[in-house]
C-alpha cells in the first residue's frame, strides 16, 4: 500500500478524533449562515419601519397645509416633544420636525421659511427615516414654488435649467452582487480555517508529542508522508468549504431578498462555479500551513504563524471595498486574490471565459504540491527533525 | 550485522562523536554503555539513518546508511530516543500504522500485531487510546510498532530507562527471545546492570570515544577490575568527575 495513503488515513482518524480540529472546520460555516440571516433581517426590518413613519412635529399649527400635505401621503404625524433635542438626544425619538413661530409670516411672505429637523447623526438606524423626512419636506417645498411659479405665469422649468437622467449600465445583479462582496472573503477563510489544526497536528504537533523520530526511522520518502498530512489537512479545508457554501444557500433562501430589491440568483451553474474557485484553494492552503507549521516547535508557535496567515485572504476585500481591485490576468493565479475575483464574476452572473478559471483552478493545487516538496525538504534537515 | 567505522558527528564547535568504530553481530546482545552525555543517542541517530555523519561510515547487513538510509532503515526496527504516541489512537492502531507503511498489509499484519500483544502483554491496553498511558505502557507500544516487522537488526535507545521491575522484565524477555532468533541486537543504557544483564558484547563509550569494548570477561581483564561496575566507572571517566 502507498505510504502517503497510509499517512492520510491515519491524519483522517486522528484529526476527526479531535474535538478541536472537528469544532474549527464546523464552527465557521455554521456562524456564516446565522450570521447572514441575522443582517439582511435586520436590514429588510430597518426599510419596514421606514414605510411606516411616524414624525413627530413641534408647531404642526404654524404650518397645517404642509401638514396635510403630509398626511395625504400616508404619513402619521404626532405632537412633538416640548423640548425636541432632548428628546432626541434621550433617545424618546430618532427625530423631531419643528416648525418655527415666523414660519407662517415667512411661507406667506414668500420668503424661504425654515424648518428644524433634529436628530442624532451618529444614530445609525435612525438615518433611514431621517433622510425619508427630509426627502418629504423638500419634495414639499417643491411642490409649492412650482405652484407659486405657475401662478405668476412662468414655467417652473425656468427655475430647473439643467436635469439628470440616470443611466445606470451595470445590471440589477451587478449592483446586488455588491451587496454580497463579503462572501468571496468568508469563503476563502473557510479554506484557512478548515484545515488548520490538522496541519498543526501533523507537523508541529508531532514534533511537540516527539512522535516525529520514531515515523522518520520507517523507510517512506519523506515526500509520501508530507502529502498524506497534505492531504488530509486539505480535506478538512475542503469539507469547512462545502459546509460554509451549503449554509450560505440555505441562509440566502431563508433571507427576504426581493423585499430588499436584491437580485441574486444562486442555481446550479452557481454553485458549481462556487466550488470550482474555492475548493482548489484548499490545497494551497493546506500546503502553505503545513509547510509554515513545520518550522514551529510547539502547536502554540504554529497557532501564532497560522492565524498570522489568516489575515491573507482578507487583502483583496480590504483592497476591493476601499477601491477597485481591477482584474489583470497575473492576479488570477494568485490563491485567494484569485479566487475572490473568480467569486465575485460568479456572484454578479457575468460571464467567465475558460482560460481564467484554468489559471484560478490550477494555480492552487500546483502551488501547494511545491509547498508540499519544500516541506519534505524541511523534514531532511537535521535541525528540523531534532531542533528544540 | 551492524559494522561501524570512524564514525564522526560534530555540532558547532562540540564534537560529540569522535570516530568510533565497532560491530555487533546477528545472534548477539551488544550493548552501548556511557555515561549521560557519552554520545550514544547520537552514535544511534547515524546508525539509523536521521543524522548524517561527518566522517566514517555504517553498514547495516551489508548497506551503507548514508548512501541507502531508506534500504538501511528497512532491515531495521527501532526505538529512538525520542518515542511519543499519539494520544488519540489506541495501541492497536500506533502497531498496525507502523506495519502499514512497512508495507504489511491484512491478516498478516493482524497476526503479527496478536503476537507482539502476547508477548509484551498488553492485552489489557491494547485497544485502549494512548491517552493516560503509563510510562511502561508507553514504551511496550513503542517496543510493539519498532518490532511489528520483525526486523533482523534491533537498535533500541534505553529501552528500559525509567521502567518498573515487570516492564524491564518483560523487555529483557523480549530482548533474549530476539537473540535466541538469532537477530542482532543493540541497545545503549547509562546503567551497568542493565547490560551486564544482558549483554554478550559491551562497548563502553565515554566523551564520544569508545573506552572499551569486548565480552564483560574481556573487558574486566584489560581494566584489571573484578567487578564490572569498577570497571565501567574507570573507563568512563565518572571517578574523575566525582572527585
Amino acid at each position: 500500500m502507498n505510504a502517503a495513503i497510509v499517512v492520510f488515513r491515519k491524519e483522517l482518524v486522528d484529526g476527526l478524533r479531535d474535538r478541536r480540529s472537528v469544532l474549527s472546520a464546523l464552527m465557521f460555516p455554521l456562524m456564516f449562515p446565522l450570521l447572514i440571516t441575522f443582517m439582511f433581517n435586520k436590514i429588510a426590518e430597518r426599510e419596514r419601519d421606514a414605510d411606516d413613519i411616524v414624525i413627530p412635529v413641534v408647531g404642526a399649527a404654524h404650518a397645517p397645509d404642509m401638514i396635510d400635505w403630509f398626511e395625504r401621503r400616508g404619513y402619521e404625524v404626532s405632537v412633538g416633544p416640548a423640548d425636541a433635542q432632548a428628546a432626541v438626544g434621550d433617545k424618546a425619538h430618532d427625530f423631531v420636525l419643528v416648525i418655527p413661530d415666523d414660519f407662517a409670516a415667512d411661507f406667506a411672505e414668500g420668503r424661504t421659511a425654515d424648518v428644524e429637523l433634529v436628530y442624532d447623526g451618529a444614530r445609525k438606524e435612525a438615518s433611514n427615516a431621517v433622510g425619508r423626512v427630509r426627502s418629504l419636506v423638500r419634495e414639499y417645498g417643491r411642490m409649492v414654488g412650482n405652484l407659486r411659479l405657475i401662478a405668476r405665469g412662468i414655467s417652473p422649468q425656468l427655475g430647473n435649467p439643467v436635469g439628470i437622467d440616470d443611466v445606470d449600465i451595470a445590471s440589477a445583479r451587478q449592483r446586488s452582487a455588491s451587496w454580497f462582496s463579503f462572501i468571496p472573503m468568508i469563503i476563502i477563510m473557510a479554506t484557512f480555517i478548515g484545515g488548520m489544526n490538522v496541519a498543526i497536528d501533523a507537523t508541529a504537533g508531532e514534533r511537540e508529542r516527539s512522535s516525529l523520530e520514531p515515523l522518520l526511522v520507517n523507510p517512506v520518502p519523506r515526500r509520501s508522508l508530507v502529502l498524506g498530512k497534505w492531504l488530509a489537512a486539505s480535506v478538512f479545508s475542503g469539507a469547512s468549504v462545502g459546509l460554509a457554501l451549503a449554509g450560505l444557500l440555505v441562509a440566502l433562501s431563508r433571507v427576504p431578498l426581493q423585499q430588499l430589491g436584491i437580485d441574486l440568483e444562486i442555481g446550479p451553474r452557481e454553485v458549481a462555479g462556487l466550488l470550482l474557485a474555492t475548493l482548489p484553494l484548499a490545497l494551497f492552503a493546506s500546503g502553505l500551513q503545513v509547510m509554515l507549521a513545520t518550522f514551529a516547535r510547539s502547536y502554540k508557535e504554529a497557532q501564532t504563524y497560522l492565524s498570522m496567515l489568516m489575515l491573507l485572504p482578507m487583502v483583496p476585500h480590504f483592497i476591493a471595498s476601499m477601491s477597485s481591485l481591477g482584474d489583470a490576468w497575473w492576479m488570477l493565479p494568485i490563491p485567494a486574490l484569485g479566487q475572490h475575483l473568480l467569486l465575485t464574476d460568479v456572484l454578479g452572473g457575468e460571464a467567465i471565459d475558460i482560460g481564467s478559471i484554468l489559471l484560478v483552478v490550477l494555480s492552487s493545487p500546483l502551488l501547494g504540491l511545491l509547498c508540499v516538496e519544500l516541506t519534505a525538504r524541511l523534514f531532511e534537515r537535521e535541525r528540523i527533525v531534532f531542533g528544540r | 550485522m551492524i559494522e561501524v567505522k570512524g564514525l564522526t558527528k560534530c555540532f558547532g564547535d562540540i564534537t560529540a562523536v569522535d570516530g568510533i568504530s565497532f560491530a555487533a553481530a546477528d545472534g548477539e546482545v551488544t550493548g552501548l554503555l556511557g555515561p549521560n552525555g557519552a554520545g550514544k543517542t547520537t552514535t544511534l541517530r547515524m546508525l539509523y539513518g536521521l543524522m548524517r555523519p561527518d566522517a566514517g561510515s555504517v553498514r547495516v547487513d551489508g548497506i551503507d546508511a548514508a548512501a541507502d538510509p531508506q534500504g538501511a532503515q528497512s532491515r531495521m526496527g527501532v526505538l529512538p530516543d525520542s518515542h511519543g504516541l499519539y494520544p488519540r489512537l489506541t495501541a492497536r492502531e500506533h502497531i498496525r500504522y507502523f506495519g502499514q507503511l512497512r508495507g504489511l498489509i491484512g491478516t498478516d499484519l493482524e497476526r503479527r500485531i496478536d503476537g507482539l500483544v502476547q508477548q509484551l502483554d498488553m492485552g489489557g491496553i491494547i485497544d485502549r487510546r494512548a491517552e493516560g498511558f503509563s510510562h511502561g505502557e508507553r514504551m511496550k507500544v513503542s517496543l510493539g510498532r519498532a518490532l511489528v516487522h520483525e526486523p533482523r537488526t534491533v537498535m533500541l535507545d534505553e529501552p528500559t530507562n525509567g521502567l518498573d521491575v515487570q516492564s524491564t522484565r518483560a523487555v529483557r524477555g523480549l530482548i533474549r527471545r530476539m537473540r535466541a532468533d538469532g537477530r542482532c541486537v543493540l541497545f545503549s543504557s547509562h546503567i551497568m546492570q542493565e547490560v551486564s544483564a544482558l549483554c554478550d558484547r559491551i562497548v563502553i563509550m565515554a566523551g564520544g570515544r569508545v573506552a572499551a569494548a569486548g565480552t564483560p570477561e574481556q573487558i574486566k581483564r584489560q581494566t584489571g577490575h573484578e567487578n564490572l561496575e569498577d570497571a565501567f566507572v574507570s573507563l568512563s571517566g565518572i571517578d574523575e568527575v566525582q572527585v
